[in-house]
Order: structure tokens, then sequence, then C-alpha cells
């Protein structure tokens, strides 16, 4: 709690150090605030403490993925120090912002309400509608901005009424207490309830973009400021599958028919369209929005088939993913800003031969995200199909297991982009602090795929 | 502990290694290191007791650091760490660009080779079997020849693919164990599998070596990408990866899917069969010497595979000899691939002849290579592929026939292709042609020594192989008991 409280706190003091006009102070603020705030998450551990009446509840499960989170959003922070360099407006509201964000992605991981959950998707998704359209002057970040600010509040519009409507049958927002009175009808839902459920988990897929509510993503991602998009990725994903994971494990398990047949469509879907689609990509951005959607869809395999023993999976996929991902992003600012702008993967040409570490280390992100052995993001799908496959649900384990050979093939795109020979407009410099993180980053992704297999104890 | 060294030696030397910056220091460090390897691996192989090494450290999901060897693996990795230090010497005074990260490279596949061959447990199998793609691939995109960004991740996806589906398999198994699972191929072994799981489980677990072998229809990314490998990529290729495919079927098939062999036997068999005369067929047709060597490395391979699939004694000893035979003679093969290369310009058969007349000295070595690969008696192809064709009369005497056509093509089409390089009139541009150089003849001595040695006198790796042999037979003793009409 006190770290929720810290959090918002930090907005706000951001915000006024907005007003000082020093930009170096912003980022040694934030990240300093950041860990605090890690260390305050962390003396919680195992009390499972609850407020505002058992509206939240702090346990274990929400401390972790919150960790997890804020890790992540430092790590963006670090790498937005050279990245906001470069801008002279507005640096405050876009720390101040993510900021925000997380705040709404802690409550989505420790809801055991209803009315929670859909504070948390607000108080996430509003500062994010906000900073998608961050660049100000830039027609794509305009049009990303409102994209995602429209289909959004149809999504959020979905889920309020999704629970109106099991509010209507069942009188109650508390989780625990729906689950009581869906279980009284062995499976024959009323048809209220069934649309309200479905609603509610529509709202929910929309937030870690599950196929078919997956169409803002590949423009968002595409529009919005790389950093901002990275955030997207990674962190409002962590807190989607947080937020769906808690809402099947305290709210709808075990599934009724019509849902569970519903989750196992989206899944197969999400596979396949992030999957193919992403092949036929060639901006960057774009490749890494489809390509984010087909993780989506090896994360909701793991959740479906084996919900109780997924929570670990979960996180180990969910952090592992971001790891690799925001380092990815950052070498693509990198290479675009001396490549004039373009986003084209084309742009990583040259990268090996002009800075042979860094191209390295993005080879290893690269298969991480891939799911190459010896990286965390093996370890990540192996338990993935370990869950799904000791569940017996051969059939879309193979099926997944052909689009996961399909997403070794466009991550290994950018790779052999990388090695192919080519000439930036301008060197590409990396500073020292970007420099050493990608190799964190990099070396993280290794030792966790080697030794620590389990994050969740 | 000693088989922690032999995996660790490469890999640390690979490591050290991207701090030099001198070609040649950098090539002796590496030749250095693998020749060590060889000499801990022969001491392994010449001393009484066994080794093995089992790690506390890493000890996850199904997944632990054991590491040992049998008679097979002992073959394998004698295989290995016999072909690196030709491998590394194949590169001494040439021009390479960023010489210590290939060398890194380099060793950093023969740990993971070695990997695959020592590994106890079927994920740590897996591991090491995916991480020797990997600097594969890069030495194959950075150091290969034209069009290889296509070519290397064709090749890359091909195998992978082949691979994620001997993960599944190896999942499916694990989740069968019973008790705490684990992925040890010694709890594999006991297994249990009803009769028609295996017989979708073993391509499940089949696909990915029938494509490293590769086996006929799983072929189609090999000439392209042997064409354009670099020398050294491709004596990797050839040499040990393909064992690789070999190896994998004998550890996975055999003891954990038996019913499964046995249904599909015939099937594979033909497979191979077909895969010996299509493949001699298309090398008597290249033009190009490269691919040539390719598809008569691949008319062989499938002959082992048809032999693998019989399941008697005589094949499998001829097998498991084939396997250090064919190793030694396609990277001998290829050397002088890259000799005539090096020398003429092109790889194009139509344009080369009379080599000879300038480097005689080269057109005996290069004879007696292509005698081993034609498997002419007295050299050792001729042990290895006779013991298979033995074994593959005993199944039938049709497969023998075709079996046999292996030899009677690869005279044809490796007879002619030598024709065409080393006799006729000499060619005016091959004028200044120079014959071999001493540190060749350092490269090639030794192989072609190995050759004929084993071709005169095979039993050292029939007694290395004896107690193997017999436990893949023991192996499969259950099938005959199932299905008596079999033997």
């Amino acid at each position: 709690m006190s770290a929720l409280i810290l959090t918002t706190v930090l907005g706000i003091i951001l915000l006024y150090l907005g007003f000082a006009k020093n930009k170096t102070l912003l980022a040694p603020v934030a990240i300093s605030g950041l860990l605090v705030t890690v260390y305050l998450s962390l003396k919680d551990w195992g009390l499972n403490s609850t407020h505002f009446h058992n509206m939240v509840v702090f346990d274990n499960f929400s401390i972790a993925f919150n960790v997890s989170m804020i890790i992540i959003t430092i790590l963006i922070f670090v790498f937005g120090i050279d990245y906001y360099k470069m801008m002279d407006q507005h640096v405050a509201e876009q720390y101040a912002l993510m900021i925000f964000a997380l705040v709404g992605a802690y409550m989505m991981t420790s809801f055991s309400n209803l009315i929670m959950l859909f504070l948390g998707i607000e108080i996430l998704s509003i500062p994010l509608y906000i900073l998608a359209g961050g660049k100000k002057s830039s027609y794509r970040s305009n049009e990303a901005s409102f994209k995602y600010f429209l289909l959004g509040s149809f999504a959020t519009a979905f889920f309020l009424f999704g629970i109106a409507l099991v509010y209507g049958a069942s009188a109650s927002f508390y989780l625990p207490e729906i689950k009581t009175y869906i279980a009284q009808f062995n499976g024959n839902l009323p048809p209220m309830l069934l649309i309200g459920l479905l609603f509610i988990i529509l709202g929910v897929a929309f937030k870690v973009a599950a196929a078919p509510f997956h169409f803002w993503t590949p423009d968002v991602y595409e529009g919005a400021p790389t950093l901002v998009t990275a955030f997207m990725a990674t962190v409002v994903k962590t807190a989607g599958f947080a937020a769906f994971y808690r809402l099947l494990g305290i709210g709808l398990l075990p599934l009724p028919l019509p849902l569970e047949k519903a989750l196992w469509v989206m899944t197969g879907l999400s596979l396949l369209i992030g999957n193919l689609a992403a092949l036929k990509q060639s901006n960057f951005k774009r490749l890494f929005a489809y390509s984010s959607i087909a993780h989506s869809g090896f994360i909701m395999l793991a959740m479906l088939s084996q919900h109780d023993s997924s929570a670990s999976v979960l996180l180990y996929y969910t952090f592992v993913y971001s790891l690799a991902t925001i380092p990815m992003f950052i070498i693509f600012i990198l290479v675009k800003r001396e490549s004039n702008g373009q986003e084209q993967i084309s742009a990583f040409r040259g990268l090996f031969k002009e800075k042979p570490w860094i191209a390295v280390f993005a080879t290893i992100l690269l298969m991480s995200l891939a799911g190459i052995p010896l990286t965390a993001g093996f370890i990540a799908k192996y338990q993935v199909f370990v869950l799904s496959i000791g569940q017996g649900y051969l059939w879309i384990s193979i099926f997944a297991i052909i689009m996961a050979i399909v997403g070794v093939y466009y991550y290994f795109f950018v790779v052999r982009e990388i090695f192919t020979e080519g000439e930036h407009a301008k060197p590409i410099v990396v500073t020292t602090i970007n420099a050493s993180l990608i190799i964190i980053c990099g070396v993280a992704v290794v030792v966790l795929g080697i030794f620590a297999w389990n994050l969740l104890v | 502990m000693i088989l922690l060294f032999i995996l660790l030696i490469p890999f640390i030397t690979g490591l050290i290694l991207l701090v030099f910056r001198n070609a040649a220091t950098v090539r002796s460090i590496a030749l250095a290191s693998s020749i060590a390897n060889l000499v801990i691996t022969l001491s392994l192989v010449f001393s009484a007791n066994t080794a093995s090494y089992t790690s506390g450290l890493m000890n996850f999901t199904g997944i632990q650091l054991a590491l040992g060897y049998d008679g097979i693996s002992l073959i394998m990795i004698l295989l290995t760490n016999l072909l690196f230090p030709f491998i590394i010497l194949a590169g001494f005074k040439r021009e390479q660009k960023q010489v210590h990260m290939l060398y890194a490279l380099i060793l950093l596949t023969q740990t993971a080779l070695i990997g695959v061959f020592l590994a106890q447990n079927a994920l740590l199998f897996y591991i090491f079997w995916e991480l020797s793609l990997i600097p594969v691939y890069f030495i194959l995109l950075l150091w290969g020849g034209e069009g290889r960004e296509k070519i290397t991740l064709k090749f890359f996806i091909y195998t992978l693919a082949g691979s994620l589906f001997l993960l599944f398999g190896i999942i499916y198994l694990y989740q069968l164990t019973p008790g705490l699972h684990t992925t040890d191929f010694s709890a594999f072994r006991q297994l249990i599998i009803p009769e028609n799981t295996q017989i979708w489980l073993f391509w499940i677990l089949f696909v990915a070596f029938a494509i490293k072998m590769p086996v006929f229809p799983f072929h189609t990314w090999q000439s392209s990408t042997y064409n354009m490998a670099s020398t050294q990529g491709v004596m990797i290729l050839a040499g040990v990866m393909t064992k690789m495919g070999i190896y994998g079927a004998l550890r996975f098939l055999f003891p954990i899917v038996p019913l499964g062999v046995h249904f599909w036997q015939n099937t594979v068999i033909v497979l191979g069969l077909i895969g010996v005369i299509y493949a001699s067929v298309i090398a008597f047709r290249q033009t190009n010497l490269k691919k040539l060597i390719a598809f008569s490395s691949m008319a062989h391979i499938s002959l082992m595979a048809a032999a693998m699939f019989v399941l008697n004694y005589y094949s499998l000893q001829g097998l498991l000899f084939q396997v250090i035979s064919h190793g030694v003679t396609i990277v001998a093969l290829f050397y002088m691939v890259n000799l005539i290369e090096e020398r003429t310009g092109t790889l194009d058969l139509g344009q080369m002849g009379g080599i000879k007349l300038n480097a005689p000295n080269m057109a005996i070595l290069l004879l007696l290579v292509v005698m081993g690969s034609i498997a002419l008696p007295l050299t050792a192809g001729f042990v290895g592929e006779f013991l298979m064709i033995a074994g593959l009369f005993q199944q039938s005497i049709w497969f023998a026939v075709v079996g046999g056509m292996t030899m009677i093509l690869s005279a044809v089409y490796m007879l002619y292709a030598y024709q065409r390089i080393m006799l006729g009139d000499k060619k005016l541009s091959f004028e200044a042609i120079t014959d071999i150089r001493p540190m060749e003849y350092l490269f090639l001595l030794p192989l072609i020594a190995i050759i004929l040695v084993l071709g005169v006198y095979p039993q050292p790796i029939f007694n290395l192989m004896e107690t193997s042999v017999s436990t893949m037979q023991y192996l499969l003793t259950p099938v005959s008991a199932v299905l008596p009409a079999v033997y």
C-alpha cells in the first residue's frame, strides 16, 4: 500500500519539478523514487495486506508483478535519460504520466473487486492516450493517440457494461462472491451473466492485445514515440496479464464452457494473426507490435492450460519478454536516429560493422525473443509448453510450436539485417549508460535462461 | 570432471580468442586447444574406466547438467575432436576477415557438439543441439559466399523447425515420466509407451534428425547451403553435424520408441535408399564440384540412414564405423575442393582439366581421397559400407541391391569428376598452377593415413563400439519379443 501511495506522490513531485525547467533532475528523482518503491513493495511480501474493504489485496502475486513492472519502468527511465535529452518541452509530464500509468498497473495486479479493476485499467489507460500522442507535431503520433483513445473507450464501455450485467445478475462487485454465485449454476449460466463475463474478458483482452482485439496495436505502436511503445509493450502487457490471471483465478475458475471456448479461440487467433502478420512487416515497430500479439498468444496458452501453476510462468515470461524488448527498442532508436528517421528493419543494416558489441547483444536479445536455448526466452516458452503438453492440449501445442518457428523466422530477419553490410548516414552514437544497460540486459537474459527459472518462489 | 574439461576447453579458449587481434596467434591458440582436447579424448578412449559428471548447480524442471558417455557417444566425440584440429588447420595461411570471431565461433560449435554427444539428459541434449546451430549460422552468414543471407536463413529455419518438434517430443516424454518428472535418458528408456502413441511420436522425434542428416525428402536446404558455405563451415556441417542426426536417432528413437521404429522401419529404409539413388544421380549431373561433393555426401548419409533402421548387428557396426570414415573422408574432400578452387578460381567442372600436369602430387592425394569416398577395398569407406550393405541384405535382398548402388554410382560420378578435374589436356589459364604446399600436406596426409589404416585395420574402432552395439541389440530385444514375425 505504501508503495502505491509513494508512486502517486512521486508522479506529482515530478510534475512540480517540471516547473523548475530543470531536466537533469527528473530522471534521478524518478529512478530513486522507484527504487524506494521496490523496497516498500518487498516489505509487504508475505503479509497479504488488504485495503479498502478488501477491494485490493497485496498478496505475493501482486507484489512480484509490481516489482517486475517497477524494474522495467526503471529500465525505461534510465534509457530515457539519453532519449529525452533531445526533447525540450514537457519532459516532466512524460515521466509523471508513466508513473501514473504504473499506479494503474498496481491496481490491476491487486484487485479483488471489479470496480478496482476498472479503475486500474482506466488509470493505466488515460496517461497512455496522452503519451501515445507525445509527439505533438507528428501526424502519426496524433493518429496513434486518437485511435488508441477511441478504441480504448469502446473497450472500456464494453467492460463497464459487462460489470453492470454481472452486478445485475449476482448483486456483487467482489470476485470471490461472483465466483460462488457462478458455481451454483454448474456451467449453465444465465445469458445475462454470461454476456457480462464475456464483456469483462473482452475489456482485458483489449489491453493485452489478444486477437481479435488487436487491431489498435500495430498503428499505435508505430505512431507512438518509441519509448512509449516500449512502455506499452512491456509494462502494460505485464499488468494486463496479471489482471487476466487474477480475474480468472479469483473470479471465474472453473471456466464455464462458452467462456473457455472463447478464450481458446482468442489464444489460437493471437498466435496465428500475430505471427503471420509479423512476417509481412518491414517496419520494425509494426513487427514488434505483431510479435507482441503473438507473445500474448503464448502467455494465454500457459494461463488457460493449467491456471494454478501458471503464475510463475506468467511472471517469468512477461519479465523476460520485457527485458529483451526494451533494449531492442532502444537499439532501434539509436540506429533510427542515424538513418534519417527511417523506421524500416533495414535501418539495422551495418550495425555489426559499426558497433560489433551492440550487435552481438542485440542478437542475444532477439534470440531470447525468438526462444532459442540458453536464453531466458527459451525457458519461458519451454515452461509454457510443459504446461500445455502436460495438460494434454497436444494439437494446440503443435500449432503453437509451428507458430514459434514462424516467430524465429521474422526475428531472424532483424538479425540478418544487423549482419548485412550497409552504411548509416551518420555514425551511431551509443552513450555509456545505454551501452552498459544493453549489455546488462543481454547478460541478464542469458543468466536468467541458465540459472533462474522460477522467479516466484 | 574430465568430461567437463572436454566440454569447456573449446568454450573458454573461444572466449579468450576474442581479445586477440593477430590472425596467426588466434589460429595457433585455437589449434593448440583443439589438439589438447583431442589428446584428452584419446586418453578417454584408451582408459579402462568410464567417466561421468553431474553438477548440482543446475537442476530445474527436468534438466540437469549431467554428462556421460557410452561407446556411441565416444565415437562421436572422437570424430568431433579429431576433425576440429583439421577444420581449424584448414584456415591457416588464408585470407579471412575477423579471424578472432571466426575461430571463437568454431570453438563454440565444438563445445556445443561435444555437449550434444555427452548429454545424459534430453533437455540438455536439446539445448546443446540448438546451441550448435547458432555459431554455425553465423559462420555461414558472415563468412559464406554468394547469396548467403537468404540461404542461411533457410538453413536456420529448416533445421530449427525440426528441432522444435523434437522439443515437443521431449516435453511430451517428460510428462510421461513417473513421479517427479525428469528428462533423463535413463528415465525415458524405462517408459512404456503404447504402440499407437509411439507411431506418431516417432515422426515428432525423427524429423529433427532427418533434417540434420539429411534424409530424403528433408534435404532441400543442403546443397545450396554447402555450396555457399566457407570451407570450414562446410567441413563442420558435413563432417560433424550430419552425425548429430545419426547420433540423435540412435539416442532417441531406438531406446524410447522401439515400436514406432518397427512400424516405420521399412518406410525409412526406402526413403534412405531413394535418397541414395536420387543424390547419386544428381551428383552425376552436377557441373559444380562443391555441389557434387554435397550430393555425394547426401548419398552416403542416406545409406547410413537406411542401414540404421535395419536393426542388426552388422549394419549397426558398419554405421558407426562409417560415421568416422565418412567424417574423415568428407573433410578431406572439401579441403581438396578448396585447394582446387584456390588454384583455378572456379568450381565449374567444365572449365577444369589437366591439373595433374602441373600438380602431380595433388592428383595422387585427390585420387586417394576419392578412393576412400568410393569405398574401395582397403579404405575405411569400404569397411563401413560393406557392413551396412551386408546388414541391408539380411533385411531384404532388394534393399542390398539398391544400397549397393551407392558404391557403384559413387564410383561413376567421383571418377568422372576426377577425370574432368585432373586429366585431359592442360588449360592455358592453368599454366601457373602450383603443387601442394607443405602446410597442405600437413592437413591431408594424416587424414589419408587414417582412411588407409582404418581400411586395413579397423579393429580398434570395432573394439570401441563393441559394448554399445551389443547394448543397442539388447535394447531392441523387447521389440522382437513383441513382434516375433520380424526376426
